[in-house]
């Protein structure tokens, strides 16, 4: 409760998380307000937006409605931003937590195969996985969670390294416990806060990636994504701007809000920042 | 403000008429010397030799440098180039070609019949796309003298069809700088030696190609010191260098349709179809029979009438396109059948039908099938039909994934290992059905050649009509054939072509001498100037 409060207490978490509800009530509500296949062709294409009733943000180049591709591509935004994010939480928590707990040629292993996998750009890494396995969402949501574990498992592993030898642990040890129980049960929750706080950051670079694959037209053509609204409308970036930029405050506000959310749980689970 | 992209167009093509007819005035004028023109290149090639790759990108380089036998003139009729007369036997089976005389090689070697010979057997028979087709029943290419050379073929070869084939198919390269190893290997593929206005200086991938005037040039110097051709992947980024002055044209559609529009109305630019009546293509629908579902004419019927293809043309490409009748473009005057063949207007009640019938019924969702769609990656028109093609068959319960590739992935998937359902591309009009046309329908093709019948259908009766009119002499019995041929192929549906279109020339306004002739892109511009 104390959490709660220390959290609305910034002003900036209470507009992210404000942002972020809007976000989940646009994925909510898509299918009721737009009850169409949002990539149905719903009439001329390049409406302007505020000009024809039924198209309130206009249409893009291939006749489809906008604002349906908004409410509908908010779905995709939270379901890759969350899929990925777990994705990439769940192997980073588990090989820092083993590497850091066992330390010694465990960790050595451990952190030689994190860092071939920091030294190589995540977005190229993530370019190729898609040229093998193909541009199919659920591929696509895969691979951002396959490159973006790293991070996840460095901080983990820090956050082992420091507990694994506080007083707590050196009794559960001592009282017998196996050490699956000790990391998984015992060093984990209380390495968890700042790997939470940090999935924040997680989910909103995997909604970035996400857009710059469509941009790239590498994502899957065949779901409502905000991203290949985007790389649709570079065709016409000219004239039609709207195409591209309404998709693309969608995006600027999705991970705002998601980074807003973020820095306020770490602002209200940091103890060293309570009283501020 | 409502301003639709159709508006556009229309708007688009007013102008463009009426920018063009002023500058015909200014032709007389005394060409400028000098200059630098620099050109769009938007499809780096694995090779530049035209004589192994027939290809708009390489024309667009190389047909600066090497030249052909024989091009087309304004009005579209066989001119000689490195051929000064031809005539054929009236059985059609030999056919002399008289050379140019005193016509030497950048490299200062004369160019002679030995080279056409040495040309035409190892590379035009043996490598050339669509060369080795047409090229199939030649058996030898005889040389009595330094300027004359006589093409013996085993079956009648139409003197039309071969010289409506050779301002593409008919590029010639130098023997002596190709006779040891292997053609295809060459390292002059990409650095060409040839006999035309320009000659190579540099290319650097990624980035450009360099050709200057070549002063030895046998119809004398052209008017540009230097062509550059710069290396842009992303249309709108070369629309914007057009705009800033750094691009002088971009040839065969290469800027969004979007752009092409905005352009139009901009009197800096000429944007036009003139001078592209010789690249005629049409969106296809390719059917994989393999598929068992699609082996059935029914469905492939449904699915024809289930796409409007009059709204997508009027609402998406405008005035750049026209509604098709079949494989033989309207263009084509001298084959073209009429539009009285057996056609698929849009009727969504009647594809439902047809559906029905073929015992398609609708599942979970109102679902009867799902299909893939592979479309190439060139070209905005290709990948804006599959998403019509997409939305249409959504309407009548064929679900379409629509799979994405790049251009080598998506050649080897339809062409090579056949994964498809549908596919969608362009099929490139080359002046004649036989030279272009009929490998998309003709049975045993090698799997693996692109733009093909890798379809996995065949028709012995539509086999022998394609045989048949490539080795008619008589140019009306041809016609006729065709005509029959275009009838059964319809009918059939092995692949549908419901649109027509002309590549669009984007070029500056400062171009003088441009645009004349139908194949003007891929000609070897020595008479093209820039006015001050």
């Amino acid at each position: 409760m104390e959490i709660v409060r220390a959290y609305f207490r910034s002003p900036a978490a209470i507009v992210g998380l404000f942002l972020l509800l809007v976000v989940i009530a646009m994925a909510a509500s898509a299918s009721w307000l737009f009850p169409r296949d949002p990539l149905a062709l719903a009439g001329r294409p390049l409406v302007w937006p505020f000009t024809n009733p039924r198209f309130p943000l206009g249409t893009d180049n291939s006749g489809r409605d906008i604002a349906a591709q908004i409410f509908y591509g908010a779905r995709i935004s939270l379901l890759i931003g969350g899929v990925a994010t777990v994705i990439a939480v769940l192997i980073g928590i588990v090989i820092g937590a083993v590497s850091g707990y066992y330390g010694g040629w465990v960790d050595n292993v451990l952190m030689r195969i994190t860092e071939a996998f920091q030294t190589l750009p995540n977005f190229l890494l993530l370019l190729v996985l898609i040229a093998v396995f193909g541009s199919n969402i659920n591929t696509v949501i895969i691979a951002i969670g396959i490159v973006s574990w790293p991070a996840p498992a460095r901080l983990t592993r820090a956050e082992f390294l420091s507990l694994r030898n506080r007083e707590f642990v050196q009794a559960g040890r001592t009282l017998g416990l196996k050490d699956l129980k000790l990391i998984f049960g015992e060093i984990l929750p209380n390495a968890l806060p700042p790997v939470i706080v940090y999935a924040s950051v997680v989910m909103a670079v995997s909604i970035l990636l996400e857009s710059a694959l469509a941009f790239l037209r590498l994502s899957d053509p065949n779901v409502a994504s905000w991203g290949n609204l985007i790389g649709l409308g570079r065709d016409v970036l000219r004239v039609q701007w709207y195409v591209s930029a309404i998709p693309g405050i969608a995006i600027l506000l999705t991970v705002l809000a998601v980074s807003l959310v973020g820095q306020g749980l770490n602002d209200a689970l940091n103890p060293r920042l309570k009283g501020r | 403000m409502n301003f639709t992209r159709r508006a556009a167009l229309m708007t688009s093509a007013a102008i463009a008429a009426n920018v063009v007819d002023p500058f015909r005035a200014f032709a007389q004028t005394t060409p400028r010397k000098g200059g630098v023109f620099v050109v769009h290149y938007g499809a780096e090639q694995r090779q530049l030799n035209p004589s192994i790759q027939a290809s708009t990108g390489v024309y667009i380089v190389s047909g600066k440098i090497q030249e052909p036998l024989v091009d087309l003139d304004a009005a579209g009729n066989p001119v000689g180039v490195l051929a000064e007369s031809w005539e054929s036997t009236p059985d059609g089976k030999t056919i002399t070609f008289k050379l140019r005389r005193n016509v030497t090689w950048h490299d200062g070697k004369p160019f002679t019949s030995a080279d056409v010979q040495f040309t035409a057997m190892e590379m035009w028979k043996k490598v050339l796309n669509y060369g080795t087709t047409l090229q199939l029943f030649l058996t030898a290419v005889d040389t009595p003298d330094a300027h004359t050379a006589i093409f013996r073929y085993e079956r009648p070869m139409p003197l039309n069809l071969l010289l409506r084939a050779l301002p593409d198919l008919g590029y010639i390269t130098a023997k002596h700088l190709y006779e040891n190893g292997d053609v295809r290997q060459n390292p002059l593929n990409l650095a060409p030696v040839g006999t035309g206005p320009f000659k190579f200086v540099q290319y650097e991938r990624g980035q450009h190609i360099i050709a200057d005037r070549h002063d030895g040039y046998w119809k004398g110097p052209a008017n540009l010191d230097r062509i550059v051709w710069r290396v842009i992947t992303d249309r709108s980024a070369a629309a914007a260098q057009m705009e800033a002055g750094q691009l002088h044209y971009s040839p065969f559609s290469g800027l969004t349709i979007s752009d092409m529009a905005r352009l139009a109305k901009d009197r800096r630019f000429i944007v036009s179809t003139k001078g592209n009546e010789g690249n005629a293509r049409t969106n296809t629908l390719e059917f994989n029979f393999r598929r068992r579902e699609l082996a059935d004419i029914k469905v492939r019927q449904a699915i024809a009438h289930a796409i409007n293809v009059p709204f997508f043309i009027e609402n998406f490409l405008g005035d750049f396109a026209k509604l098709g009748t079949g494989p033989i473009p309207s263009v084509s005057t001298d084959f073209y059948p009429g539009p009285n063949t057996p056609q698929y207007p849009y009727d969504k009640a009647r594809a439902i039908r047809l559906l029905d019938e073929a015992g398609l019924r609708p599942g979970a969702g109102g679902t009867r099938l799902t299909l893939r769609l592979l479309p190439a990656p060139w070209g905005e028109d290709i990948s804006l039909w599959a998403t019509f093609i997409q939305q249409s068959l959504g309407e009548v319960g064929i679900r379409v994934e629509v799979v994405r590739n790049d251009g080598g992935g998506f050649l080897k998937s339809v062409y090579a290992d056949h994964a498809f359902d549908l596919a969608t591309g362009w099929h490139q009009y080359r002046n004649d059905p036989a030279v272009s046309t009929t490998v998309w329908y003709r049975s045993g093709q090698p799997a693996g050649a692109p733009w093909t019948n890798q379809w996995g259908w065949k028709d012995d009766v539509i086999d022998k009509v394609i045989d048949d009119a490539a080795t008619e002499v008589d140019p009306v019995k041809r016609k006729a054939l065709y005509a029959e041929f275009v009838t059964k192929a319809n009918a059939a549906l092995p692949l549908w072509m419901p649109i027509e279109q002309i590549f669009v020339t984007t070029i500056t306004a400062r171009a003088r001498n441009h645009s004349n002739t139908p194949r003007w892109g891929s000609s070897s511009w020595h008479d093209l100037w820039l006015a001050e």
